[in-house]
This record gives structure tokens, sequence and C-alpha cells, in this order.
């Protein structure tokens, strides 16, 4: 396979993906904010939501104040934000474009679809209630490709490397997550926690599909480090660190099978994988957490430039 | 290295076994030298295998089986890719601090003899902890017999250290006897050694010691064949000594005699450059 058909396919998994947990974060920020004051605390989530996407610093640029207005423009719509679900999606498009042939049916009518009627959609929506609508209507359109691409795709080169964008991408918003709201999950805060922290937590286990998966894991109230452990180290939860990096060393094991070669991806996604296998959330927590989270993410992007590197480049 | 292994463990009994119990040790764990990309344990008759972890961190599997039956065969198999890192082990799961492992065991308790050979090797390497235990590692290499006869899996450190010949297992012993006199922290490891000289069927699993060197961490050595562990080798439990990382430990209840059969299949799968 070319460098550039792998490179195309990669990203435009990484970019549904990204759309995807982008709806994911505003539809848990939108839940959050409608809370009343009083649980509402003094952090004003939508700049956490900012946080939470990367992209802050884009969007202090061109508003000086995040609210829900200007941040669901930013997040959702703007084409000057290249990380907003509408560019997300017209960046998989294109891409899926490229390598239109490397498709099968089901996958570019599911993309191509989503493109067109994201046309539908203007730049802002007329209400709350159309903008839920819009976000469910995101990921819908994710699950479409997404279970497209399972049901219909050979299982070779071309797949694993979709496959390596969604774990890629899937990993780091995960981590993201985890990244802006760690201090809500260290030990020490349960002892202080009141019902703002309990719709926090649900609100983390929310965006990422979790919560009814914690109550079935687990069998208890909300607890700070058990939210922590699921996200990160329980392989049975397919939006953790350790399900990802399971099935990253997977893929990137079946490329190295059918090229009769393996290099540095290979090798590092073992190595992280290996590190959430062995690690116990005690110990995360007694080297620190939000470094453990903060060298997760760097370990994950280096992991994507050794991807790049190797096959896509 | 990408490595095939598969361990085959046989039992005839020579009146039908009513119940078995066993504890399997067979399952590697990935550090960052190794990664099992494929494994699976398969029993010859309806049991149980319900899967653990014990305190160092193996994976255990208790096996339970309603007989009667006259056979039983185990048989785990699987792939492992593996990295050389010139003996370092890294990133393996550890349960315990380096120093817990200056625990003597009845396997592993010095006598005079041991304790002499290791005085032995310091006065000659110094007080280098690194310089001591290659020294050991050779020495143990060079001056032993391997010789599957005189020993079996009950001989401790001393008395193959009198014999002056033994298996992996004794070598081992020694060597973790050796180092824990000395103060240095040494622990047993059971595994798979994949033989570069073209034999594939051996008899049983291959064991070696690894011991804790300040700054570089876990080092393991493989006094059997004088060298560090490389990529070769294939690190499926740790212990105290053999009983802690024994491959299969159990009861029955009927059965008779049983004869015992075990088959070890070591071989490297399709070559892959490293790039």
């Amino acid at each position: 396979m070319l460098s550039r058909t792998a490179d195309s396919l990669y990203w435009m998994a990484r970019y549904v993906e990204r759309a995807e947990y982008l709806a994911r974060i505003l539809e848990a920020t939108q839940r959050l904010t409608t809370l009343p004051v009083a649980y509402g605390g003094e952090s004003n989530e939508w700049e956490s939501a900012l946080a939470t996407a990367g992209c802050a610093n884009a969007f202090f640029a061109e508003h000086s104040e995040a609210n829900e207005e200007t941040v669901t423009a930013f997040l959702a719509f703007s084409s000057s934000n290249s990380s907003s679900i509408r560019s997300c999606f017209e960046s998989a498009r294109t891409n899926a474009r490229a390598v239109r042939t490397a498709l099968t049916m089901e996958m570019w009518d599911a993309i191509n679809g989503t493109w067109l009627e994201l046309h539908r959609y203007g730049n802002s929506l007329s209400s709350r209630e159309a903008f839920m609508r819009f976000l469910r209507w995101v990921q819908e359109s994710s699950l479409r490709f997404d279970g497209s691409a399972y049901r219909t795709m050979l299982r070779n080169d071309a797949y694993w490397f979709t496959r390596l964008g969604v774990y890629i991408e899937r990993a780091d918003n995960t981590a993201r997550i985890l990244d802006v709201k760690y201090h809500l999950l260290l030990p020490s805060y349960e002892s202080v926690g009141g019902p703002l922290d309990y719709f926090q937590w649900s609100a983390i286990l929310r965006s990422v599909s979790a919560l009814t998966a914690y109550h079935w894991v687990y069998r208890d109230s909300l607890k700070p480090w058990m939210v922590a452990d699921l996200l990160i180290l329980k392989d049975q939860m397919p939006r953790s660190l350790a399900s990802c990096y399971q099935n990253l060393a997977r893929y990137l094991d079946e490329i190295a099978r059918a090229y009769g070669r393996q290099g540095p991806a290979q090798r590092q996604a073992r190595i992280l994988r290996t590190r959430l296998e062995n690690s116990r959330m005690d110990e995360i927590f007694q080297g620190g957490l939000h470094e453990f989270i903060g060298d997760f993410i760097a370990a994950n992007n280096q992991l994507g430039g050794a991807i790049s590197t190797q096959y896509l480049a | 290295m990408r490595i095939n292994i598969a361990h085959e463990t046989l039992y005839r009994y020579d009146r039908p076994a009513r119940a078995v119990v066993q504890t399997l040790r067979l399952s590697p764990r990935n550090h960052d030298g190794q990664y099992v990309t494929r494994w699976r344990i398969e029993a010859s008759v309806d049991s149980r295998l319900d899967q653990h972890e014990d305190a160092f961190g193996n994976i255990i599997h208790v096996f339970t089986a309603d007989g009667p039956f006259n056979e039983l065969k185990i048989t785990v198999e699987g792939e492992v890719d593996t990295q050389e890192t010139n003996g370092v082990v890294r990133g393996a799961i550890e349960r315990f601090p380096p120093s817990m492992y200056l625990r003597e065991t009845p396997l592993t308790a010095p006598d005079q003899a041991i304790v002499g050979f290791a005085r032995d090797v310091w006065r000659t390497a110094g007080a280098d902890t690194l310089a001591i235990l290659h020294l050991i590692t050779q020495r143990l290499n060079t001056e032993f017999v391997y010789d599957t006869n005189p020993t079996q899996t009950t001989t401790t450190a001393a008395e193959a250290l009198k014999l002056r010949r033994g298996v992996c297992q004794d070598l081992a012993h020694i060597f973790i006897a050796a180092a824990r006199s000395l103060e240095i922290p040494a622990r047993y490891i059971g595994g798979h050694f994949r033989r570069n000289d073209g034999v594939i069927t051996q008899e049983a699993g291959h064991a070696w010691a690894e011991a804790f060197v300040p700054e570089l961490g876990w080092v393991a050595f493989d006094p059997t064949n004088g060298i560090c562990a490389t990529e070769a080798h294939v690190r499926v439990a740790v212990g105290l000594d053999y009983l802690g990382a024994a491959p299969v430990r159990g009861s029955r209840s009927g059965g008779g005699t049983e004869t015992l059969s075990v088959a070890v299949h070591i071989d490297q799968a399709g070559r892959q450059s490293q790039g």
C-alpha cells in the first residue's frame, strides 16, 4: 500500500473519531451548565470544554469570552477552527475521497452522506434542543461510519490503518478529559465531595459513555479513584487508555505480521500497553495522576509520530 | 524475535483419577523486553480454569477437573515477541521492594560451601555488584556439569553445589543463594529459552535468575548458558525459588501411580527484520 493511501485512511478515521469526541464533550458540558447555579461552582465549564478539546489558545485568539454561544459555535461549526466538528467531517471526507477505491461502498456512503447532511445545519442552531439533536446526529454519523468499516471492510492493512487512527485519537481524547478533570479524581478530594462533584464525576463518565458500565463493574456509588481506574486501567472499558492500547498493539502487530517487518511504532505501543497492564491505581496516584496523564499524552503523541514516520510518510 | 511456544504436560494414571486440582504458572506477562501476541491454555478434559494473579504478579490459573479420567493433557500454546535488552528487565510487574528478595527459602538456604563460594567470587570480582554477578554466572557455567540425572525438583542449592552437577534449576538456585549471601537481592525465573543449535523439542522449561543491581534495576542471568538473558529468553514466572515459580503444582485424589511427561516446543516464528 502507498504511504499516501495509508495516511488518508488513518486521518479519515481520526477525524471522524475526533468529531464524535467533540460532540460528546459538548453534550456533557451542556448538561453540567444546565444544573442549578448552586451546583455550578466557580469554574467556567465552557472554558474547560475548550481545554478538553485542546483548542483554548485558538479560541481566545478570536474571542474574548467563553460562553455557551461562542464555544458551541467555535467547537461545532467554525471553519476557522481546524478541529471543529464541521472541519473534522470535511477533512474526513477529503481524505476519504482521496482513497475512495480503498473504501467499501457503505463506508463512502456513510462519510459522504454525513458531509452532505452537514450543509443542512447552519452556523448556529436556533435552540438548545436543536443543538442537542445535532450532537446526537454527529455521534450517530460516527457510529454509522465505524459500523460500516467494521462490517464491510476486508481485514487487511487498509482496515488496520483506519483502526490505528481511531485508537490513537480515542486514547488522546480520553486522556485529555482526564487531564482537564484530574483534580476531581484525586483520592483526597473525595472527603470533600459534594453534589457538585457527583455531577462532575458522572459528567466525566457520561462523556465516554461509561456511567452504566461503571455501575456494572464496581457496583458502588461514584468514587473518584474508581472512575480513574475505569478510564485508565480497565481493559473491558472500550474507551479506557488500556483498551485503546490493547487494540493499538494488536493492529500494529497485524501490520508487522503482514509486512514481515516491525519497528519503533510496534515497540512503543507494546511498552505503553505493558505499562498500563502492569500498573495499579494506587501506584499511579503515588506517582501523581496529573504527571501520569501528562506523560501518557506525550507518549501517545510520540506513537502517533512513530506511526507517521514508519508508515505514512 | 518472534518465538512460538507449545508446552504440553501429559499425565497418565494407572487407575482413573477422581479429581485433580492444580495451580498453573504457564502464562507469560509483558514487560519492556517481551510482548505476548497470542496465548491460550487447553485441557483435554472438562474442567474449570480460573485466572488469578499471585502475590508476585504472576498470572496463575487454578485448574480443577472432576474425573474419572485416565489421562490428562494440558497444553499451552502461544507466541511471544521479544526484544534484546541485554538482560535488563524493565516495565515488569513489581509487587515488592527488592529487599524482599533477600529472603532465604529451604531450597536456597546457603551452607558453608555456598557462602565460601560467594566470598571467593567477591574477593576476585571486587565490590562491583554487576562484576560479582557476572563472575558467579561464569563460574557456575564452567565449573558445573549439566546433568539431568542426579538432581530432582527438591534438590537444594547446597546439595547441588556439592555434586557440582545439575540442571538449570539447580544452577539458578545456587546463583540465588550465593547472591543473597552477599546481600544482593535475587529471584528465581521460570521460562523458556529458544536454543540456537536447532533443537526445537525440549524436555522441560528453562530457569534462570534475576538479581537487583543498583542503578540498573533487575538484571537476568542465565548460569546454564553463561550469559545474561537475551531475546531468546521468554520470562514466564517469578518466585523466591523453584516452588514459587513452578509451572504446575497440584494434587489429586485417586489415580494410583501417575506418569508425567512434558514436551516443550520452542521455535522462532517467521523472521521479521527490525527497522
